[in-house]
């Protein structure tokens, strides 16, 4: 299945900014740390100690962040832009990082389902919840899926103003 | 004085730059570098890689600037966590004022150049400043 859009098709692959990084074993804290921040960041994990991001300004400017964080706790990061040789490596990249956000969109889908019965002031508290929790989601978001969508126009369609729109 | 950060600035460097000149030093010059291993020996770096006035321990370069002049003024400590969510966007704060100063500034960076942008967000951070400093004085929203 073809879900994934890159950007220029057909054309040299993109550049990516890769964080090579390496970190004590204890303390565990830092290490724990630095593991939100990438998650967060919605990185392709290439291999242990090696994670990808599509690259431009605000993307590379958050990995030099963390590899300097990663040296300040002690541990080894080097910062790299690099392209894939092959189409057919960034398109398994992308799609990787397209699967985990769509994951992540079926999730808010099914909790703005599960939320459509619900009273008023109950559902109003999700809504707000959800609303947070997608715009966490579409920030990490490089390649979206179709999921995006349909997650968006499902919590959307939480608020009493817009229920009757979606209803009909 | 002369002070040097990276080309291209965004929220961090903006908010730093109008810190600097209200609160350090009123006469900075500020040079904008391509190539971080440009830095002019007579200026002083900040919000890049491995300076002092960089990131440290999870803050941005606005609360490192804000500890090491050692500024206590709340109401710079309240941008500072506006900042620190449009800069990192890692909830430590609860800065609902952040995404949206984010997209202003992503935005002034498509259609302008750095001065411009110093200029345009050297009067967006005096608004703020005066708000927030009225907020905290009246203990509620300032009409």
């Amino acid at each position: 299945m073809e879900r994934v859009h890159t950007r220029r098709p057909e054309q040299r692959p993109d550049e990516w900014v890769l964080l090579s990084y390496r970190l004590p074993r204890e303390p565990s804290t830092p290490r724990i740390t630095i593991w939100r921040k990438l998650k967060r960041l919605g990185v392709a994990q290439i291999s242990d100690g090696l994670v990808a991001l599509p690259a431009d300004a605000r993307t590379r400017e958050h990995l030099d962040w963390l590899a300097d964080e990663i040296l300040e706790a002690g541990g080894a990061a080097t910062v790299w832009l690099a392209q894939p040789t092959s189409r057919a490596q960034e398109r398994e990249l992308a799609a990787a990082m397209a699967d985990a956000r769509a994951a992540e969109y079926r999730a808010v889908l099914a909790e703005a389902a599960r939320a459509n019965g619900l009273p008023t002031a109950e559902r109003n508290r999700v809504l707000r919840k959800l609303r947070a929790e997608l715009r966490r989601i579409n920030r990490r978001d490089y390649f979206p899926p179709p999921e995006r969508r349909a997650a968006t126009e499902a919590v959307a369609a939480l608020h009493a103003d817009r229920k009757e729109d979606t209803a009909s | 004085m002369r002070w040097a950060t990276r080309a291209g600035i965004h929220i961090d460097r903006a908010a730093c730059a109008w810190l600097i000149r209200r609160d350090i030093d009123p006469d900075a010059e500020f040079v904008f570098l391509d190539d971080p291993t440009d830095l002019p020996a007579d200026a002083t770096p900040f919000d890049m890689r491995g300076v002092e006035l960089g990131h440290h321990r999870g803050d941005c370069s606005f609360e490192t600037i804000l500890r090491r002049y050692e500024l206590t003024d709340p109401t710079l400590w309240r941008i500072a966590e506006i900042i620190h969510e449009a800069d990192l966007d890692d909830e430590r704060y609860d800065a609902p004022e952040a995404p949206g100063l984010d997209v202003i500034l992503r935005g002034l960076s498509m259609t302008g150049d750095d001065a411009r942008t110093l200029a345009v967000t050297q009067a967006i951070f005096d608004g703020l400043y005066e708000y927030f400093h009225r907020q905290h004085r009246l203990g509620r929203e300032p009409a």
